[in-house]
């Protein structure tokens, strides 16, 4: 597995929740475009020949890029990296914003996978979020997609909204399933540090629902998913089987990745780096021929075991095997007896020599995980 | 710091008449000129004066043995053994540090420093005084007589009691520091009454004058001081420490009042042992006051109390530092090392003579520290027991009183039963180990030590609940009691007797000490003041009432074992011994506070605490609901790792019972019930 991120940092309005990096200035939005190709010749480098299974364009609002930009960035991540035939090429789009034209055009490029964020069916919701689309046009979207020829789709879902209440999340349950998207992410609202909405957090403006509610929440979309043929693989996303997202399963087996554009992670080896979070300071460093990284840190054994560990828990568990053959840790003794008594509660599944999360696992997921890191080994 | 000084110091003080070449020594020297011999050449020593006793010894030769000096002044019987009695706050260190400053023991810039007298950051940190010292100063009196005084420092805490008494035993006098805006204070009485029974001459000190408030308590605090030791108005001293008030007619009186030592350098060695500290080079360093004989280097030493032999290797007095002096006689106060290897070896409150030819009557008031209240440490980590094991046993090289025992408990793992003079020794030790020894530990609910009968009239000391005996074999429990002093502000007498009623403690007395202040005497059972019984009368009384407690007797009472099971398994670790009538209380308590501290788990969890099959209070916590964090992506995954590393740090301070994980503040949280 070796994926591929760029990281599109515009969008028409940012949403009070999102903490990607993103601005609403366009000015430079085709300047920006070159300087990307240019920082994918920057990283030939580290790039170690190894096959790109696949490619994400993320932000932000990628949408924002014409066909035309894209195609150019596509045509010069060809150039540079052998990108497998069955790649899984991603491009996250905002439902208000889409045309027949254009997402046809973006799949001539070799996009073959999109992923809307419709958040909710309900207005208010929506509202809230600060999104500018509607449930029409979020339904219009889907249509438009599948006959645009994209056979992989994603749809975005949020919950434990405030406002939000069994009853509306209910309803948008419903409504994306009717849809009938390849892959669902359902993520409880995090209020993010830095965020508006975390502002407004803090001086009391907004109440989160009560944990009571959130759990419910999640119970129901768990539930829910599951039986509309869904089937949970990471602690918010669910996907028709086989269309699990191959990218997002490269950060959660603690895979390689190569990522451009401001703010974007990268992860070759073990070292991580992260481009500079500002599109000025970005652009200019690229444009003088360095790395515009604000940042790299050496994994040590230690962290890329607590990695695998704890990424691979989150996502669709713990292969028992390649723990035992990469960090020669037989982790089932490590465990005993507490695994056991886990596997007794119902938390965790064992099975074909993977620990993996139950439904009921992946609502405690971080404290199973602090308990299995702080194991000794 | 000081020894550059020493030489010059010396040569001009107190030896009577310094001619060019001769030094005259005026006292009782003759006695010792076997011992002169040993240490001068033959012509380096005279008689001053045909048919006198008195001796000289040669300017020159001094120069080449002026480690002796401080041994030779000792005979001119111009000198004073004296200690400080204060309550915490009231001073001692700073008029400590301003004796030494004006007899130029110290210079005004190290003064400033810190506080010379408490050289442990603990110490100075919680304003009290652990450890003994002494130092000796020189001071030239106002008709030009010069004296050595030897300020002998004494601890400021109920747990040191016995210690304090046996430094004033090495005292002939001492000075009563009493805060002019606050009075008298329980430990001031009862360390000034010890002082009083020892036949100490006592020159009172109005402290803090300066204080604008002093104006309005001056009087008052006077006349409980005259009250009290049945002085004069014009016997007490007015001084401020901070100011430098007073200092001089302090030293003054020192030389006036307080009476020289007494003593036959020349009859069987007498010396009392009143402290001892670890040294890693010289192994135990023994101070002492010799009462009667002479000690020096070589010679064979008797510790009578434990019995044990051992040759003197270095003998000197104590002044900023150690002063090796190779003899010390009767009056004196210094040190001496012996090749001990272990502190416990010396035993303070003993008697050292000689081997060859020892003393028939051994010092009075010696007793074997014991310790009264018990508590188990463990090590967070079960792996790092040998560590704490290792550290213990350092700590315990210089802290004679501790006793550690391997034991084991279900909910701890491998720990020690550690025993303690009382709860601020047991806070110090505590601190010591996470400080100094780098321990992570886990400590709990402290309790004393109970005797029980069985029904075979067999005697067991429990000093960790989790042993007592089932009931069937138990016919009796006894538990330790304290005859406690407290003294307020009469406001408060309702509050402390309600506090010590709450305590099943029973009044014994009262008398006023003034109009305003009053004087009470409880008896107590020690159990119930171990848990938080003096933060509480401090709190209860606005910080106003002073305490000071001596140990009773045993006594009876109606005591239950009271455990605590999480989910069904008993918690050996969280078992206490309660009185029948408060168990109910007790356990409610107990519970809601464990319900505090227990985080939710992945399940519910049932607090009970029980009385051998019956449950007398219940708590649950209901698991937690979620805890997952919705996403995580590349940008999130560094974040996510250190923020599980911190987590992680944070279980191993867990321990787990069953699949219960508690936190290390759950094994003590019976220290912070209301």
């Amino acid at each position: 597995m070796f994926g591929l991120y760029l990281h599109i940092p515009f969008c028409e309005k940012k949403c009070s929740y999102c903490d990607f990096y993103s601005i609403e200035s366009l000015a430079h939005v085709d300047r920006f475009t070159d300087v990307l190709l240019q920082e994918i010749d920057l990283r030939r480098d580290q790039y170690s020949g190894a096959m790109a299974t696949s490619v994400f364009f993320g932000g932000g609002t990628p949408s924002l890029l014409s066909p035309k930009a894209i195609g150019r960035i596509n045509e010069r991540l060809r150039e540079t990296i052998h990108i497998g035939e069955s790649a899984e090429w991603t491009m996250e789009c905002n439902p208000g914003t889409v045309t027949l034209d254009r997402l046809e055009a973006y799949h001539a490029t070799g996009i073959n996978r999109l992923s809307f964020g419709v958040q909710s069916f309900t207005a208010s919701e929506l509202a809230f979020l600060d999104r500018i689309h509607d449930a029409d046009q979020a339904e219009q979207a889907m249509v438009l997609a599948r006959k645009a020829g994209f056979r992989n789709v994603n749809m975005d879902l949020m919950f434990a909204v405030p406002g939000q209440t069994i009853e509306t999340l209910t309803h948008n349950l419903e409504c994306m399933v009717a849809l009938q998207p390849d892959h669902i992410s359902a993520y409880s609202l995090i209020y993010e540090h830095g965020t508006p909405l975390y502002a407004k957090l803090k001086k009391g403006l907004v109440q989160p629902l009560p944990e009571e509610v959130d759990v419910e929440m999640y119970k129901l979309v768990i539930d829910t998913l599951r039986s509309a043929g869904y089937h949970q693989y990471e602690v918010s996303n669910f996907a028709k089987p086989g269309f699990e997202c191959k990218h997002n399963l490269t950060y959660w087996h603690a895979a390689n990745y190569l990522a451009y554009g401001p703010s974007a992670h990268g992860f070759v080896g073990t070292t991580r780096y992260w481009n500079k979070r500002s599109l000025t300071s970005w652009m200019q460093d690229v444009s003088n021929g360095t790395l515009p990284e604000a940042n790299r840190e050496e994994l040590t054994p230690q962290d890329l075991l607590s990695e695998f560990l704890f990424l691979h828990l989150r996502a669709d568990g713990i292969p028992l095997h390649d723990v035992q053959s990469k960090f020669n840790i037989d982790l089932r003794k490590h465990l005993h007896p507490n695994l056991q008594y886990w596997i007794d509660e119902g938390f965790i599944n064992d099975a074909n020599n993977v620990l993996s999360l139950t439904a009921e696992g992946y609502r405690v997921c971080d404290e199973l995980t602090v308990k299995i890191l702080g194991t000794r080994y | 710091m000081i020894n550059g000084g020493e030489r010059q110091e010396h040569k001009t003080t107190q030896f009577g008449s310094v001619s060019d070449q001769w030094v005259r020594l005026s006292g009782e020297c003759l006695e010792l000129r076997e011992i002169l011999d040993s240490r001068f050449r033959r012509k380096d020593i005279r008689c001053s004066a045909p048919g006198t006793r008195h001796l000289s010894v040669r300017h020159s030769a001094l120069g080449t043995r002026c480690s002796l000096l401080p041994y030779l002044c000792s005979l001119m019987q111009n000198y004073r053994n004296f200690c400080i009695i204060a309550h915490i706050d009231h001073g001692k260190s700073t008029l400590a540090d301003r004796l030494l400053e004006r007899t130029g023991r110290v210079s005004a810039r190290e003064m400033t420093m810190n506080q010379i007298l408490d050289d442990n950051p603990l110490e100075q940190e919680r304003g009290i005084t652990i450890k003994l010292h002494a130092i000796q100063m020189d001071y030239k009196t106002n008709n030009g007589e010069t004296y050595k005084l030897n300020l002998i420092d004494t601890p400021g805490h109920v747990d040191f009691s016995y210690e304090v008494s046996r430094s004033l035993s090495a005292c002939e006098g001492a000075l009563l520091v009493v805060d002019a805006t606050q009075g008298v204070e329980a430990q001031t009485i009862s360390n000034l009454f010890m002082a009083i029974d020892q036949g100490l001459e006592i020159i009172p000190v109005i402290n803090k004058i300066d204080l604008p408030s002093a104006v309005t308590t001056i009087d008052n605090v006077k006349k409980q001081v005259m009250d009290l030791i049945g002085c004069k108005e014009e016997d007490m001293i007015l001084a401020s420490a901070k100011a430098g008030i007073g200092i001089d007619e302090i030293l003054e009186a020192v030389v006036d009042r307080i009476p020289p030592p007494k003593g036959d350098p020349k009859a069987p060695l007498r010396a009392l042992i009143y402290d001892s500290v670890f040294d890693a080079y010289r192994g135990v360093i023994v101070y002492v006051r010799v009462i009667d004989g002479t000690m020096k280097e070589k010679d064979k030493i008797l510790f009578m109390a434990t019995g044990q032999t051992y040759e003197l290797d270095e003998v000197g007095v104590l002044f900023m530092q150690r002063q090796r002096t190779g003899v010390l006689s009767a009056g004196d106060v210094g040190y001496f090392t012996a090749a001990i290897r272990k502190l416990q070896d010396t035993k303070v409150g003993d008697t050292v003579t000689l081997a060859s030819n020892p003393t028939t009557q051994m010092i009075s008031g010696f007793r074997e520290v014991k310790p009264m209240v018990f508590s188990g440490i463990y090590p967070a980590d079960s792996d790092d027991f040998e560590d704490l094991r290792e550290a213990l046993g350092k700590l315990s090289l210089n802290d004679s009183a501790i006793t550690f025992e391997p034991e084991s408990s279900s909910a701890l793992g491998f720990g020690f039963r550690c025993g303690f003079l009382g709860l601020l020794h047991m806070e110090i030790v505590q601190e010591r180990l996470e400080r100094e020894f780098n321990q992570t530990i886990v400590t709990t609910v402290p309790n004393v030590q109970y005797k029980v009968i069985t029904t075979r009239d067999e005697v067991l000391w429990v000093d960790n609940p989790a042993q007592l005996p089932n009931p069937t074999l138990i016919n009796e429990i006894q538990e330790p009691y304290i005859r406690a002093q407290i003294i307020a502000p009469s406001e408060y007498v309702g509050t402390i007797m309600k506090l010590c009623m709450e305590r099943r403690g029973q009044m014994l007395g009262q008398s006023y000490l003034s109009a305003d202040r009053v004087d009470m005497t409880f008896e107590l059972p020690l159990g119930e003041v171990v848990f938080d019984f003096y933060d509480k009368l401090k709190s209860n009384t606005r910080g106003y009432a002073s305490l000071d407690y001596e140990y009773a007797d045993y006594k009876a009472g109606e005591l239950v074992r009271m455990d605590i099971l999480l989910n069904g398994e008993q918690v050996d670790a969280l078992s206490s011994i309660v009185h029948r009538q408060k168990a109910h209380e007790w356990g409610k308590k107990l519970c809601t506070k464990l319900k505090e501290l227990i985080p939710r788990q992945m399940f519910d969890v049932a607090i009970q605490a029980a009385i051998g099959a019956k449950i007398i209070a219940r708590e649950s916590i209901s698991a937690m609901r979620k805890n997952v964090l919705a996403k995580c992506y590349g940008g999130d995954i560094s974040r996510k790792r250190k923020l599980i590393e911190k987590q992680k740090e944070g279980k191993k301070r867990m321990k787990q019972v069953g699949k219960v994980e508690i936190p290390q503040e759950a094994f003590h949280a019976v220290l912070s019930l209301d």
